[in-house]
């Protein structure tokens, strides 16, 4: 029984060896995301205009129902979101929206860091979202 | 009735069913593309293909098929799964797939089934379509490259609208549905192909880009235009009527709407709606405040008391009416009336004079089974056009003879063998009066239990059809041969339409058309009818409610006519732009100015409300619950689907806020009002609200017997001789006032014109476009004028909803106006 208490003990002063930390020095220093983190969204821009085409999936399949999107004709007659919106205080980053996305418009990069100081920050409009 | 089995189920139905509707009967869904309901089955998507146990060896097309005793389908196997994917991949071979941007995307045929069959993949190839997308039209957006060819559009067009707008062209792959010459969409626009289409090929362009379908909350109310009481599911979202929804399960219309109904929704989301009362302050009307606006009215009809007057549009609801009426009689005048006593108070007249009551006898869908059609004047399809559609389908599906008593050509006149009686603007009731003479003279009708014979034959010895013809222009022979028909025609119907801008002769055209229904017993019978079909979407409830005068007191002209001499005190005008529509402006505006204190209460700041010293904002259709009666003695209701701009409130609750006012207790609910107004009401007694179901409720059942049988002699009219006459009546696109403020009915007629005949323009030098100036004793109007081959020579047509036009200077009910015509 000793035996394996030494064991254990060890592996966490191994640990408490300078270099074999997991913990990183937040806000000094930052994690790489794993390409699969669902950070804040982004719309994803063409040479033009967005990518979006407003369909309105997105809003719909949002369980949060913090997406507003409202489309309109544009002056070459095609659809495009006039409003986009993410009202970040209610969502809870499931991704859904960027599943349902059938133009790949949306995205979610890993920026976390999503702390403001007042509520109407937290609405994201279109122009902050396509960068 | 035949017996077969539906996926092992015994299924009992007609002889004339089809496989599917019998499956449908049955509950058992089978995917179909190209039927629809309402058309004549086609045939053309091949997805409703299903196994057949007597006709093993291929697959049959359930929609085609008729049924047969005996007969064993399977409406589900493998192979069949396997042939309607492969029926769905060839459509998806050329479809373009677009569905994030198509606005059918969601309630799309194609696209359920693709779902429903997961259709992820295609085996073929071949390119995806190409065509330019139809850009011209206002209304209907036209995308070829989405169409699956089912038909639908070029057949609802042709057997239900009468119009013919579409057509296939080409062949084999190159085939696509198109217009005469490839030209773009230029017909009445009534929308039907939008309804049909299974795809995003035909979509309605008010609506592009607005919302996805599942976003709107759909609510079935009555459209608020015409008495043919459609039912118009309006399709809401952001407290806005976003677009008008395909609902051919409830309602009178089968699905079928005309351009108002189904594109000229708009005014209701309208930014020029009234918000907010006005009150005239120092010569402007200002914003104020509904206490200080129900105060000062109330305090002013007290003062005024019987020397005050009420007069309303026919578009308010029953339950409106009804307090209408009670506050009339609060205020302690018998002065009330609706826009009927100027335009066809002598029609309702004439009809309780013969037949002792005042409504049509008949129902619409009876209306389809008739033989024999007589449409006096040819504008009915310009006034009903839903009700239009209905002759048109008897026309072509059951060959009914359809014959028009008309002073122009119109779309009816165009119908598969349809007969006109073309004759001199004002003289309807000669021909009428002609085709009595032919039926009593030649014995072709019994005439027991019908009283005034004798007179009524006295009178119509001047008529014969030899000199009528003389008289009138129309073909003795022709008159001849109509009577023949009405009077052996098994199911015979005779339709008057009546409205703002048919004020003449109204009351001889009611007996004289009331006269003929008796003599070829078309009145009562089952089958038969006659309509009498209101312009308004609550005419027939205006008069069912007898919002009229009260014995000894003044009607619509009469009040005018004394406002105008200084008699009245004060007036109340209820959803009516009189200044535009009625016949003879002068005296309107007269009266206006004459009388001490005017109430108007309207949706928008109309030329009568800019006159007023109180305006009041009132509701339109989509806000208000209740009930509308139409022109069969439907009773259907109303749902309120918005809530209205700004504090514009229902007719409903003004009039119950003036009612208290005057210390009167008001029904606290539409649901009570309507209690309340069937038990004093003649042929309501028996009706409540849970009877109205989806189909609404016909007063006095499907076929009202006349209550007398009265034949009274009506003398004909007399000729106008003038070079040009200018008649006057509704145009198609528009219906009364208020589609001026609807973007829709706008952007296809946006501003008044002068219609002439080809003959005459070209005798006058006038091409479509120029300016023309009329004048006639009382003024004059310039217009552009329109060229086309409807009216006959030396009649000119005016339709009479443009305030710009200023038409009722020279238009003061007659039935015809002599008129100079100057470029």
């Amino acid at each position: 029984m000793f035996k394996e208490f030494a064991k254990g003990l060890s592996i966490t002063l191994k640990h408490l060896l300078p270099g074999n930390s997991t913990t990183v020095e937040y806000p000094k220093q930052k994690l790489k995301m794993s390409p699969r983190f669902r950070g804040l969204h982004r719309l994803v821009p063409t040479q033009t205009r967005e990518k979006c085409v407003a369909c309105y999936l997105c809003p719909t399949v949002c369980p949060a129902k913090c997406i507003t999107v409202e489309s309109t004709e544009n002056e070459q007659g095609e659809k495009y979101p006039k409003v986009y919106k993410i009202d970040l205080l209610r969502c809870i980053f499931c991704g859904y929206c960027v599943e349902a996305c059938p133009v790949e418009a949306l995205e979610m990069s890993d920026t976390y860091e999503l702390a403001n100081f007042k509520r109407e920050d937290f609405t994201f409009e279109k122009e902050r979202l396509l960068r | 009735m035949v017996n077969l089995t539906i996926d092992g189920k015994e299924v009992k139905v007609s002889k004339t069913a089809t496989i599917y509707e019998a499956a449908k009967e049955a509950g058992v869904h089978i995917p179909v593309l190209c039927y629809a309901k309402k058309l004549l089955p086609y045939g053309a998507c091949r997805v409703c293909l299903v196994e057949v146990e007597q006709m093993k060896g291929r697959l049959i097309p359930s929609c085609t098929t008729p049924v047969t005793e005996g007969m064993v389908v399977t409406t589900m196997t493998d192979e069949i799964r396997k042939v309607r994917k492969t029926v769905l991949e060839f459509l998806l071979v050329n479809h373009v797939v677009e569905c994030p941007v198509c606005d059918k995307g969601g309630e799309c045929d194609l696209q359920d089934l693709s779902y429903e069959y997961e259709v992820v993949s295609n085996r073929f190839e071949g390119e995806k379509f190409d065509l330019p997308t139809d850009e011209i039209n206002p209304l209907i957006e036209r995308n070829m490259n989405r169409c699956v060819l089912c038909g639908k559009c070029v057949r609802v067009c042709d057997e239900v609208v009468g119009y013919g707008s579409y057509s296939f062209i080409n062949r084999g792959f190159e085939t696509k549905i198109a217009t005469a010459f490839d030209r773009g969409l230029n017909c009445e626009f009534c929308g039907q192909c939008v309804s049909m289409c299974p795809v995003g090929a035909i979509l309605p362009r008010p609506f592009k880009f607005k919302a996805r379908p599942w976003q709107l909350k759909e609510v079935n109310s009555v459209c608020g235009y015409c008495g043919n009481g459609c039912t118009v599911t309006l399709g809401t979202k952001d407290n806005e009527v976003q677009t008008i929804r395909f609902n051919d399960k409830t309602g009178v219309n089968d699905g079928n709407l005309c351009i108002r109904g189904r594109f000229g929704y708009s005014y209701v989301n309208s930014d020029k709606r009234l918000t907010s009362p006005l009150i005239r302050k120092d010569g402007d009307l200002v914003e104020a405040s509904w206490e200080e606006a129900l105060r000062r009215i109330t305090d002013e009809f007290r003062a005024a008391g019987s020397a005050s007057g009420f007069i309303s549009g026919a578009r308010l609801t029953n339950e409106e009416f009804f307090l209408l009426k009670n506050l009339a009689k609060a205020v302690g005048t018998g002065n009330l009336d609706h826009s009927g006593g100027e335009c066809y108070k002598g029609l309702t007249e004439g009809l309780q004079e013969t037949l002792g009551i005042k409504a049509s006898t008949a129902t619409f869908p009876q209306g389809e089974k008739a033989d024999a059609i007589l449409a006096i004047r040819t504008d009915f399809y310009e006034t009903h056009p839903v009700f239009g559609m209905v002759v048109n389908q008897a026309v072509r599906r059951n060959e009914a003879q359809l014959t028009v008593i008309g002073d122009k050509q119109g779309k009816l006149t165009r119908m598969p063998h349809a007969r006109t009686l073309l004759h001199k603007p004002g003289l309807e009731v000669n021909v009428i009066n002609a085709i009595c003479h032919v039926l009593l003279d030649d014995g072709l009708v019994k005439t027991e239990g019908l009283e005034g014979l004798d007179t009524f034959k006295k009178a119509l010895a001047d008529y014969s059809p030899d000199a009528v013809a003389a008289a009138t222009g129309v073909d003795a022979d022709a008159i001849k041969q109509t009577a023949k028909e009405l009077a052996t025609a098994e199911n015979a119907a005779i339709l008057l339409a009546y409205g703002l801008p048919y004020t003449a002769n109204s009351k001889a055209l009611g007996l004289a058309a009331a006269n003929l229904s008796l003599l070829i017993g078309a009145a009562g019978r089952s089958g038969s009818g006659l309509y009498l079909c209101g312009e308004k979407s609550n005419s027939q409830g205006a008069i069912d409610l007898q919002v009229l005068p009260s014995e000894g007191a003044l009607g619509v002209a009469e009040m005018l006519s004394s406002a105008a001499e200084g008699k009245l005190n004060a007036l109340y005008v209820v959803g009516e732009d009189m200044l535009v529509s009625y016949p003879g402006k002068t005296l309107v505006e007269k009266a206006l100015d004459k009388t001490g204190f005017v109430v108007v209460q309207d949706l928008f700041l109309s030329e009568t409300a800019r006159k007023a010293d109180v305006v009041l904002p009132a509701a339109s259709f989509a806000e208000k619950n209740g009930t509308f009666t139409n022109a069969e003695r439907r009773i259907q209701r109303l749902h309120a689907a918005i809530t209205s701009p700004g504090e514009a409130k229902t007719d409903f609750a003004i009039f119950q806020a003036l009612l208290s006012g005057f210390g009167e207790s008001a029904p606290a609910t539409e649901t009570e009002a309507f209690t309340k107004l069937a038990a004093e009401t003649a042929g309501y007694e028996m009706v409540s609200l849970d009877m109205i179901g989806d189909q609404g409720y016909v007063w006095g059942s499907d076929i009202l017997a006349p209550e007398t049988r009265n034949l009274v002699a009506v003398e004909g009219g007399t000729q106008l001789d003038a070079r040009f006459q200018l008649v006057t009546g509704s145009a198609l696109y528009h219906s009364g006032t208020t589609s001026l403020h609807a973007k829709g009915p706008m952007a296809v007629v946006s501003e008044p014109y002068i219609e002439f005949g080809r003959e005459d323009a070209a005798e006058l030098k006038v091409v479509e476009g120029d300016t023309v100036k009329l004048k006639a004793a009382g003024g004059e109007i310039v217009a552009k004028a329109k060229v086309d081959r409807r009216l006959p020579k030396g009649v000119l047509f005016a339709p009479y909803h443009f305030a710009t036009l200023g038409l009722n200077r020279i238009y003061s009910g007659q039935t015809a106006i002599a008129v100079d015509v100057s470029k």
